[in-house]
Protein backbone atom coordinates (compact mmCIF):
# COMPACT_ATOMS: atom_id res chain seq x y z
CA UNK A 1 0.00 0.00 0.00
CA UNK A 2 2.25 2.76 -1.25
CA UNK A 3 -0.33 5.48 -0.56
CA UNK A 4 0.35 5.34 3.18
CA UNK A 5 3.93 6.51 2.55
CA UNK A 6 2.82 9.86 1.22
CA UNK A 7 2.57 12.63 3.79
CA UNK A 8 -0.51 14.11 2.14
CA UNK A 9 -2.34 10.78 2.26
CA UNK A 10 -1.45 10.30 5.92
CA UNK A 11 -2.90 13.70 6.70
CA UNK A 12 -5.98 12.92 4.64
CA UNK A 13 -6.53 9.74 6.66
CA UNK A 14 -6.02 11.60 9.94
CA UNK A 15 -8.53 14.25 8.90
CA UNK A 16 -11.06 11.63 7.77
CA UNK A 17 -10.73 9.83 11.07
CA UNK A 18 -11.40 13.00 13.06
CA UNK A 19 -14.31 14.09 10.85
CA UNK A 20 -15.85 10.63 11.27
CA UNK A 21 -15.97 11.18 15.01
CA UNK A 22 -17.59 14.63 14.83
CA UNK A 23 -19.97 14.26 11.92
CA UNK A 24 -22.45 11.73 13.38
CA UNK A 25 -22.85 13.68 16.65
CA UNK A 26 -23.69 16.94 14.91
CA UNK A 27 -25.55 15.14 12.16
CA UNK A 28 -27.93 13.34 14.49
CA UNK A 29 -28.91 16.53 16.31
CA UNK A 30 -29.29 18.40 13.01
CA UNK A 31 -31.54 15.69 11.58
CA UNK A 32 -33.69 15.44 14.70
CA UNK A 33 -34.03 19.20 15.00
CA UNK A 34 -35.10 19.27 11.34
CA UNK A 35 -32.11 21.36 10.43
CA UNK A 36 -30.43 18.97 7.98
CA UNK A 37 -30.25 21.76 5.45
CA UNK A 38 -28.63 24.14 7.91
CA UNK A 39 -25.29 22.46 7.28
CA UNK A 40 -25.73 23.21 3.59
CA UNK A 41 -26.61 26.84 4.27
CA UNK A 42 -23.67 27.34 6.55
CA UNK A 43 -21.30 25.82 4.03
CA UNK A 44 -22.50 28.28 1.39
CA UNK A 45 -22.16 31.16 3.83
CA UNK A 46 -18.76 29.76 4.62
CA UNK A 47 -17.69 30.47 1.06
CA UNK A 48 -18.43 34.14 1.67
CA UNK A 49 -16.32 33.98 4.82
CA UNK A 50 -13.40 32.55 2.89
CA UNK A 51 -13.79 35.12 0.12
CA UNK A 52 -13.80 37.91 2.69
CA UNK A 53 -10.59 36.64 4.24
CA UNK A 54 -8.89 36.38 0.86
CA UNK A 55 -10.05 39.88 -0.05
CA UNK A 56 -8.75 41.63 3.05
CA UNK A 57 -5.70 39.42 3.29
CA UNK A 58 -6.37 37.66 6.59
CA UNK A 59 -6.15 33.89 7.02
CA UNK A 60 -9.51 32.86 5.51
CA UNK A 61 -10.11 30.26 8.23
CA UNK A 62 -10.55 32.97 10.86
CA UNK A 63 -12.79 35.29 8.85
CA UNK A 64 -14.74 32.22 7.89
CA UNK A 65 -15.29 31.13 11.49
CA UNK A 66 -16.36 34.65 12.41
CA UNK A 67 -18.83 35.01 9.53
CA UNK A 68 -20.31 31.56 10.12
CA UNK A 69 -20.79 32.23 13.84
CA UNK A 70 -22.71 35.44 13.08
CA UNK A 71 -24.91 33.66 10.54
CA UNK A 72 -25.49 30.70 12.86
CA UNK A 73 -26.87 33.09 15.49
CA UNK A 74 -28.95 34.89 12.88
CA UNK A 75 -30.36 31.55 11.73
CA UNK A 76 -31.77 30.84 15.16
CA UNK A 77 -33.60 34.18 15.19
CA UNK A 78 -34.98 33.62 11.72
CA UNK A 79 -36.07 30.16 12.82
CA UNK A 80 -38.06 31.76 15.65
CA UNK A 81 -39.65 34.34 13.35
CA UNK A 82 -40.76 31.83 10.72
CA UNK A 83 -41.64 29.13 13.21
CA UNK A 84 -43.94 27.21 10.89
CA UNK A 85 -41.80 27.61 7.79
CA UNK A 86 -38.33 27.26 9.21
CA UNK A 87 -36.92 26.35 5.77
CA UNK A 88 -37.36 29.99 4.73
CA UNK A 89 -34.40 31.08 6.80
CA UNK A 90 -32.32 28.40 5.14
CA UNK A 91 -33.37 29.38 1.63
CA UNK A 92 -32.68 33.07 2.27
CA UNK A 93 -29.28 32.64 3.83
CA UNK A 94 -28.08 30.00 1.38
CA UNK A 95 -28.65 32.19 -1.66
CA UNK A 96 -27.41 35.36 0.03
CA UNK A 97 -24.27 33.58 1.24
CA UNK A 98 -23.49 32.32 -2.24
CA UNK A 99 -24.20 35.71 -3.81
CA UNK A 100 -21.94 37.55 -1.38
CA UNK A 101 -19.20 34.97 -1.94
CA UNK A 102 -19.35 35.43 -5.70
CA UNK A 103 -19.30 39.22 -5.47
CA UNK A 104 -16.39 39.25 -3.03
CA UNK A 105 -14.42 36.83 -5.17
CA UNK A 106 -14.98 38.92 -8.27
CA UNK A 107 -13.75 42.02 -6.45
CA UNK A 108 -10.73 40.16 -5.15
CA UNK A 109 -9.97 38.45 -8.45
CA UNK A 110 -6.37 38.88 -9.46
CA UNK A 111 -5.20 39.54 -5.93
CA UNK A 112 -5.07 35.91 -4.96
CA UNK A 113 -4.11 32.64 -6.52
CA UNK A 114 -6.72 30.66 -4.58
CA UNK A 115 -9.79 29.88 -6.65
CA UNK A 116 -13.45 29.32 -5.86
CA UNK A 117 -13.34 25.80 -7.20
CA UNK A 118 -10.84 24.81 -4.55
CA UNK A 119 -13.35 25.67 -1.85
CA UNK A 120 -16.38 24.47 -3.76
CA UNK A 121 -15.01 20.99 -4.19
CA UNK A 122 -12.49 20.85 -1.40
CA UNK A 123 -9.18 19.08 -1.46
CA UNK A 124 -8.70 16.61 1.32
CA UNK A 125 -5.32 15.69 -0.17
CA UNK A 126 -3.92 19.21 0.14
CA UNK A 127 -4.57 19.84 3.81
CA UNK A 128 -1.72 21.02 5.98
CA UNK A 129 -0.58 20.25 9.53
CA UNK A 130 -2.29 23.35 10.93
CA UNK A 131 -5.68 22.16 9.69
CA UNK A 132 -5.16 18.76 11.28
CA UNK A 133 -4.38 20.36 14.63
CA UNK A 134 -7.43 22.56 14.34
CA UNK A 135 -9.57 19.57 13.53
CA UNK A 136 -8.10 17.66 16.48
CA UNK A 137 -8.88 20.55 18.82
CA UNK A 138 -12.41 20.77 17.49
CA UNK A 139 -12.94 17.02 17.88
CA UNK A 140 -11.85 17.19 21.51
CA UNK A 141 -14.11 20.18 22.19
CA UNK A 142 -17.14 18.57 20.56
CA UNK A 143 -16.46 15.23 22.26
CA UNK A 144 -16.24 16.88 25.68
CA UNK A 145 -19.31 19.08 25.14
CA UNK A 146 -21.24 16.04 24.00
CA UNK A 147 -20.23 13.99 27.04
CA UNK A 148 -21.13 16.84 29.40
CA UNK A 149 -24.36 18.00 27.77
CA UNK A 150 -25.78 14.79 26.32
CA UNK A 151 -28.73 14.71 28.71
CA UNK A 152 -29.90 18.31 28.20
CA UNK A 153 -29.43 17.86 24.44
CA UNK A 154 -31.46 14.65 24.49
CA UNK A 155 -34.39 16.45 26.11
CA UNK A 156 -34.02 19.49 23.83
CA UNK A 157 -34.11 17.36 20.68
CA UNK A 158 -36.96 15.23 22.00
CA UNK A 159 -39.29 18.18 22.44
CA UNK A 160 -38.45 21.86 22.82
CA UNK A 161 -41.54 22.62 24.88
CA UNK A 162 -40.77 19.84 27.31
CA UNK A 163 -37.23 21.19 27.52
CA UNK A 164 -38.59 24.66 28.29
CA UNK A 165 -40.92 23.46 31.02
CA UNK A 166 -38.15 21.57 32.78
CA UNK A 167 -36.22 24.81 32.88
CA UNK A 168 -33.54 24.35 30.22
CA UNK A 169 -32.26 27.55 28.55
CA UNK A 170 -33.48 26.39 25.16
CA UNK A 171 -32.70 29.55 23.22
CA UNK A 172 -29.14 29.68 24.49
CA UNK A 173 -28.65 25.97 23.82
CA UNK A 174 -29.97 26.27 20.27
CA UNK A 175 -27.72 29.22 19.51
CA UNK A 176 -24.63 27.55 20.95
CA UNK A 177 -25.39 24.40 19.03
CA UNK A 178 -25.72 26.40 15.80
CA UNK A 179 -22.46 28.18 16.54
CA UNK A 180 -20.66 24.90 17.13
CA UNK A 181 -22.07 23.50 13.90
CA UNK A 182 -20.94 26.66 12.15
CA UNK A 183 -17.39 26.46 13.46
CA UNK A 184 -17.19 22.79 12.49
CA UNK A 185 -18.37 23.53 8.99
CA UNK A 186 -15.93 26.42 8.67
CA UNK A 187 -13.09 24.04 9.57
CA UNK A 188 -14.27 21.08 7.49
CA UNK A 189 -15.38 23.07 4.42
CA UNK A 190 -11.93 23.66 2.87
CA UNK A 191 -11.18 19.96 3.36
CA UNK A 192 -14.23 18.27 1.85
CA UNK A 193 -15.67 21.16 -0.12
CA UNK A 194 -18.70 23.40 0.32
CA UNK A 195 -20.88 21.24 -1.87
CA UNK A 196 -20.33 18.08 0.15
CA UNK A 197 -20.02 19.29 3.73
CA UNK A 198 -23.64 18.62 4.52
CA UNK A 199 -23.60 15.19 2.87
CA UNK A 200 -20.70 14.12 5.04
CA UNK A 201 -22.31 15.46 8.21
CA UNK A 202 -25.86 14.27 7.56
CA UNK A 203 -25.49 10.93 5.75
CA UNK A 204 -23.82 8.84 8.50
CA UNK A 205 -26.44 9.93 11.03
CA UNK A 206 -29.25 9.35 8.54
CA UNK A 207 -28.03 5.82 7.76
CA UNK A 208 -27.48 5.03 11.42
CA UNK A 209 -31.02 6.17 12.27
CA UNK A 210 -32.29 3.16 10.38
CA UNK A 211 -30.06 0.77 12.28
CA UNK A 212 -30.21 1.52 15.98
CA UNK A 213 -33.09 1.93 18.31
CA UNK A 214 -31.31 3.79 21.06
CA UNK A 215 -30.03 7.35 20.99
CA UNK A 216 -26.45 6.48 21.88
CA UNK A 217 -26.50 3.52 19.51
CA UNK A 218 -27.23 5.87 16.62
CA UNK A 219 -24.21 8.00 17.40
CA UNK A 220 -21.84 5.04 17.84
CA UNK A 221 -23.05 3.28 14.69
CA UNK A 222 -22.88 6.60 12.88
CA UNK A 223 -19.19 6.90 13.74
CA UNK A 224 -18.47 3.42 12.37
CA UNK A 225 -20.42 4.18 9.19
CA UNK A 226 -18.68 7.52 8.73
CA UNK A 227 -15.30 5.89 9.25
CA UNK A 228 -15.96 3.12 6.74
CA UNK A 229 -17.40 5.58 4.22
CA UNK A 230 -14.64 8.17 4.54
CA UNK A 231 -11.69 5.79 4.55
CA UNK A 232 -12.93 3.67 1.66
CA UNK A 233 -13.89 6.83 -0.22
CA UNK A 234 -10.39 8.13 0.24
CA UNK A 235 -8.84 4.89 -1.00
CA UNK A 236 -11.19 4.83 -3.98
CA UNK A 237 -10.31 8.42 -4.74
CA UNK A 238 -6.59 7.62 -4.65
CA UNK A 239 -6.90 4.50 -6.77
CA UNK A 240 -9.34 5.86 -9.34
CA UNK A 241 -8.28 9.50 -9.32
CA UNK A 242 -11.80 10.70 -8.49
CA UNK A 243 -12.51 13.78 -6.32
CA UNK A 244 -12.32 12.73 -2.63
CA UNK A 245 -15.42 14.49 -1.29
CA UNK A 246 -17.59 13.17 -4.09
CA UNK A 247 -16.20 9.64 -3.76
CA UNK A 248 -16.93 9.64 -0.03
CA UNK A 249 -20.47 10.87 -0.60
CA UNK A 250 -21.17 8.23 -3.23
CA UNK A 251 -19.83 5.45 -1.01
CA UNK A 252 -21.98 6.66 1.90
CA UNK A 253 -24.95 6.67 -0.46
CA UNK A 254 -24.13 3.08 -1.48
CA UNK A 255 -23.96 2.06 2.19
CA UNK A 256 -27.37 3.64 2.67
CA UNK A 257 -28.79 1.71 -0.29
CA UNK A 258 -27.28 -1.61 0.82
CA UNK A 259 -28.52 -1.22 4.40
CA UNK A 260 -32.01 -0.24 3.31
CA UNK A 261 -32.16 -3.20 0.96
CA UNK A 262 -30.75 -5.60 3.56
CA UNK A 263 -33.26 -4.43 6.14
CA UNK A 264 -36.08 -4.90 3.70
CA UNK A 265 -34.89 -8.40 2.78
CA UNK A 266 -34.47 -9.41 6.42
CA UNK A 267 -37.92 -8.19 7.21
CA UNK A 268 -39.31 -10.04 4.25
CA UNK A 269 -37.50 -13.30 5.10
CA UNK A 270 -38.57 -13.20 8.74
CA UNK A 271 -42.11 -12.55 7.72
CA UNK A 272 -41.90 -15.40 5.24
CA UNK A 273 -40.69 -17.85 7.89
CA UNK A 274 -43.45 -16.90 10.28
CA UNK A 275 -45.95 -17.32 7.55
CA UNK A 276 -44.70 -20.85 6.74
CA UNK A 277 -44.70 -21.83 10.39
CA UNK A 278 -48.28 -20.82 10.88
CA UNK A 279 -49.25 -22.88 7.88
CA UNK A 280 -47.33 -26.01 8.79
CA UNK B 1 -49.31 24.69 47.42
CA UNK B 2 -52.90 23.86 47.88
CA UNK B 3 -54.21 20.56 46.78
CA UNK B 4 -56.25 21.44 43.73
CA UNK B 5 -57.26 18.90 41.23
CA UNK B 6 -58.49 20.94 38.38
CA UNK B 7 -60.25 19.95 35.27
CA UNK B 8 -60.61 22.44 32.52
CA UNK B 9 -63.03 22.20 29.69
CA UNK B 10 -64.39 24.58 27.13
CA UNK B 11 -62.52 26.77 24.72
CA UNK B 12 -58.87 27.86 24.75
CA UNK B 13 -57.87 25.26 27.34
CA UNK B 14 -54.50 24.54 25.87
CA UNK B 15 -53.78 28.24 25.60
CA UNK B 16 -54.50 28.63 29.28
CA UNK B 17 -52.14 25.79 30.18
CA UNK B 18 -49.44 27.15 27.94
CA UNK B 19 -49.75 30.53 29.60
CA UNK B 20 -49.43 28.93 33.01
CA UNK B 21 -46.30 27.11 31.89
CA UNK B 22 -44.78 30.23 30.40
CA UNK B 23 -44.75 28.81 26.88
CA UNK B 24 -46.97 31.72 25.91
CA UNK B 25 -46.92 35.23 27.29
CA UNK B 26 -50.35 36.60 28.19
CA UNK B 27 -51.15 39.84 26.38
CA UNK B 28 -52.95 41.08 29.48
CA UNK B 29 -52.71 40.01 33.08
CA UNK B 30 -50.13 37.79 34.66
CA UNK B 31 -49.56 34.23 35.71
CA UNK B 32 -48.25 33.36 39.10
CA UNK B 33 -46.89 29.98 39.92
CA UNK B 34 -45.37 29.32 43.31
CA UNK B 35 -41.64 28.84 42.98
CA UNK B 36 -41.45 26.62 46.06
CA UNK B 37 -43.37 23.50 47.00
CA UNK B 38 -44.84 22.79 50.44
CA UNK B 39 -41.53 21.57 51.77
CA UNK B 40 -39.86 24.80 50.69
CA UNK B 41 -37.98 23.10 47.86
CA UNK B 42 -38.01 24.25 44.26
CA UNK B 43 -41.38 23.53 42.66
CA UNK B 44 -41.13 20.84 40.00
CA UNK B 45 -43.72 20.88 37.23
CA UNK B 46 -44.40 17.91 35.00
CA UNK B 47 -46.05 18.70 31.69
CA UNK B 48 -47.57 16.34 29.14
CA UNK B 49 -48.55 18.31 26.07
CA UNK B 50 -51.37 17.41 23.76
CA UNK B 51 -49.10 16.65 20.83
CA UNK B 52 -46.35 14.96 22.76
CA UNK B 53 -47.51 11.55 21.61
CA UNK B 54 -47.18 12.61 18.00
CA UNK B 55 -43.52 13.53 18.52
CA UNK B 56 -40.87 12.79 16.00
CA UNK B 57 -41.81 9.31 14.88
CA UNK B 58 -38.20 8.57 14.07
CA UNK B 59 -36.72 9.86 17.31
CA UNK B 60 -34.14 7.20 18.07
CA UNK B 61 -34.73 6.24 21.65
CA UNK B 62 -35.85 3.24 23.59
CA UNK B 63 -38.80 3.52 25.94
CA UNK B 64 -36.43 3.15 28.88
CA UNK B 65 -34.15 5.98 27.69
CA UNK B 66 -37.11 8.30 27.28
CA UNK B 67 -38.62 7.59 30.68
CA UNK B 68 -35.21 7.90 32.31
CA UNK B 69 -34.93 11.38 30.83
CA UNK B 70 -37.72 12.37 33.22
CA UNK B 71 -35.21 11.97 36.05
CA UNK B 72 -32.68 14.39 34.54
CA UNK B 73 -34.39 17.47 35.94
CA UNK B 74 -34.08 15.98 39.42
CA UNK B 75 -30.50 17.17 39.62
CA UNK B 76 -29.24 14.53 37.23
CA UNK B 77 -28.31 16.67 34.23
CA UNK B 78 -24.65 16.00 34.82
CA UNK B 79 -24.76 12.97 37.09
CA UNK B 80 -25.34 9.30 36.61
CA UNK B 81 -28.76 7.95 37.52
CA UNK B 82 -28.59 6.02 40.78
CA UNK B 83 -30.61 3.16 42.22
CA UNK B 84 -33.36 5.45 43.43
CA UNK B 85 -33.75 6.96 39.96
CA UNK B 86 -33.91 3.54 38.36
CA UNK B 87 -36.52 2.48 40.90
CA UNK B 88 -38.65 5.53 40.08
CA UNK B 89 -38.36 4.76 36.38
CA UNK B 90 -39.36 1.14 36.91
CA UNK B 91 -42.39 2.03 39.01
CA UNK B 92 -43.48 4.72 36.54
CA UNK B 93 -43.33 2.28 33.66
CA UNK B 94 -45.13 -0.38 35.66
CA UNK B 95 -47.87 2.04 36.67
CA UNK B 96 -48.78 2.58 33.02
CA UNK B 97 -48.23 -1.07 32.15
CA UNK B 98 -45.27 -0.46 29.85
CA UNK B 99 -42.39 -2.08 31.78
CA UNK B 100 -42.35 -5.10 29.46
CA UNK B 101 -41.97 -2.79 26.47
CA UNK B 102 -39.01 -0.90 27.88
CA UNK B 103 -36.52 -2.01 25.22
CA UNK B 104 -38.79 -1.12 22.31
CA UNK B 105 -38.02 1.83 20.08
CA UNK B 106 -40.50 4.60 20.81
CA UNK B 107 -41.28 5.07 17.11
CA UNK B 108 -42.65 1.51 16.93
CA UNK B 109 -45.30 2.09 19.58
CA UNK B 110 -48.96 2.77 18.90
CA UNK B 111 -50.45 6.18 19.63
CA UNK B 112 -51.94 5.05 22.93
CA UNK B 113 -48.66 3.47 24.02
CA UNK B 114 -46.76 6.65 23.17
CA UNK B 115 -49.22 8.56 25.30
CA UNK B 116 -48.63 6.16 28.18
CA UNK B 117 -44.83 6.41 28.04
CA UNK B 118 -45.08 10.21 27.91
CA UNK B 119 -47.11 10.00 31.10
CA UNK B 120 -44.63 7.53 32.60
CA UNK B 121 -41.88 10.01 31.80
CA UNK B 122 -43.65 12.68 33.84
CA UNK B 123 -44.37 10.22 36.67
CA UNK B 124 -40.69 9.33 36.82
CA UNK B 125 -39.89 13.00 37.40
CA UNK B 126 -42.12 12.87 40.48
CA UNK B 127 -43.26 16.50 40.10
CA UNK B 128 -45.18 18.57 42.66
CA UNK B 129 -47.59 19.76 40.01
CA UNK B 130 -48.80 17.76 37.04
CA UNK B 131 -50.03 19.78 34.08
CA UNK B 132 -51.72 17.41 31.67
CA UNK B 133 -53.24 18.40 28.36
CA UNK B 134 -55.77 15.78 27.29
CA UNK B 135 -53.66 12.91 28.57
CA UNK B 136 -56.28 10.23 28.01
CA UNK B 137 -56.73 10.65 24.28
CA UNK B 138 -56.41 7.24 22.68
CA UNK B 139 -57.02 5.32 25.91
CA UNK B 140 -59.92 2.92 26.34
CA UNK B 141 -62.41 3.20 29.21
CA UNK B 142 -60.53 0.70 31.35
CA UNK B 143 -57.12 2.38 31.04
CA UNK B 144 -58.73 5.78 31.55
CA UNK B 145 -60.20 4.67 34.86
CA UNK B 146 -56.89 3.11 35.91
CA UNK B 147 -55.18 6.36 35.00
CA UNK B 148 -57.60 8.47 37.03
CA UNK B 149 -57.13 6.18 40.01
CA UNK B 150 -53.40 6.63 39.67
CA UNK B 151 -53.80 10.41 39.61
CA UNK B 152 -56.13 10.31 42.58
CA UNK B 153 -53.59 8.22 44.47
CA UNK B 154 -50.86 10.75 43.64
CA UNK B 155 -53.02 13.59 44.82
CA UNK B 156 -54.34 12.08 48.06
CA UNK B 157 -51.37 9.99 49.14
CA UNK B 158 -48.51 12.08 47.84
CA UNK B 159 -50.09 15.55 47.91
CA UNK B 160 -49.46 16.24 44.25
CA UNK B 161 -51.30 19.01 42.47
CA UNK B 162 -52.92 18.09 39.21
CA UNK B 163 -54.23 20.41 36.54
CA UNK B 164 -55.75 18.61 33.62
CA UNK B 165 -57.54 19.41 30.41
CA UNK B 166 -59.99 16.73 29.43
CA UNK B 167 -63.16 15.93 27.59
CA UNK B 168 -64.30 13.04 29.78
CA UNK B 169 -66.04 15.29 32.29
CA UNK B 170 -68.58 12.63 33.22
CA UNK B 171 -66.01 9.96 34.01
CA UNK B 172 -63.80 12.22 36.03
CA UNK B 173 -66.56 13.76 38.10
CA UNK B 174 -65.86 11.34 40.97
CA UNK B 175 -62.16 12.09 40.98
CA UNK B 176 -61.70 15.82 40.56
CA UNK B 177 -62.12 18.41 43.29
CA UNK B 178 -62.71 21.28 41.03
CA UNK B 179 -63.85 21.95 37.51
CA UNK B 180 -63.00 24.98 35.49
CA UNK B 181 -65.01 25.79 32.44
CA UNK B 182 -63.96 28.39 29.93
CA UNK B 183 -66.79 29.89 27.95
CA UNK B 184 -66.83 32.48 25.28
CA UNK B 185 -69.72 33.69 23.23
CA UNK B 186 -68.94 35.62 20.11
CA UNK B 187 -68.25 39.30 20.75
CA UNK B 188 -68.11 38.87 24.49
CA UNK B 189 -65.13 38.66 26.79
CA UNK B 190 -63.92 35.42 28.32
CA UNK B 191 -65.80 34.16 31.29
CA UNK B 192 -64.59 31.56 33.63
CA UNK B 193 -66.78 29.20 35.55
CA UNK B 194 -65.83 27.09 38.44
CA UNK B 195 -68.14 24.17 38.92
CA UNK B 196 -67.27 22.65 42.22
CA UNK B 197 -67.90 19.00 42.47
CA UNK B 198 -66.84 18.82 46.08
CA UNK B 199 -68.23 20.37 49.22
CA UNK B 200 -65.69 23.04 49.90
CA UNK B 201 -66.22 26.28 48.07
CA UNK B 202 -63.24 27.64 46.32
CA UNK B 203 -62.40 30.72 44.39
CA UNK B 204 -60.49 30.80 41.17
CA UNK B 205 -57.16 32.48 41.06
CA UNK B 206 -56.46 32.71 37.38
Amino acid sequence: MEMFFYGFMQRAFQASFLISLIAPILGLFLVLRRQSLMADTLSHVSLAGVALGLLIGINPTWTNILVVIIIAILLEFLRQIYRTYSEISIAILMSVGMAVALVLMEIGAGRTTLSVTQFLFGSIVTINKEQIWMLLGLTIIIGLLYLIYQKPMYVLTFDEETAFTVGLPIKMMSILFNVLTGVTIAVIMPIVGALLVSAIIILPAAISLRLSKSFYGVILNGMVIALVGMLSGLVASYELGTPPGASITIILMLIFAVITLAKYMLHYLKFDRLFNKSQG
Amino acid sequence: MSKIRGLIRGAAKTTLLRNILGLLKPSKGSVQLSSKNRMGEKLVVGYVSQQVASFNAGFPSTVLELVQSGRFQRGKWFKRLDKEDKEHVRRSLESVGMWEMRHKKIGELSGGQKQRISIARVFSTDPDLFILDEPTIGMDVHSRNEFYKLLKHNSTEHDKGILMVTHDHEEIRHYANKHIELIRKEDSPWRCFSMDSCKELSKLHF
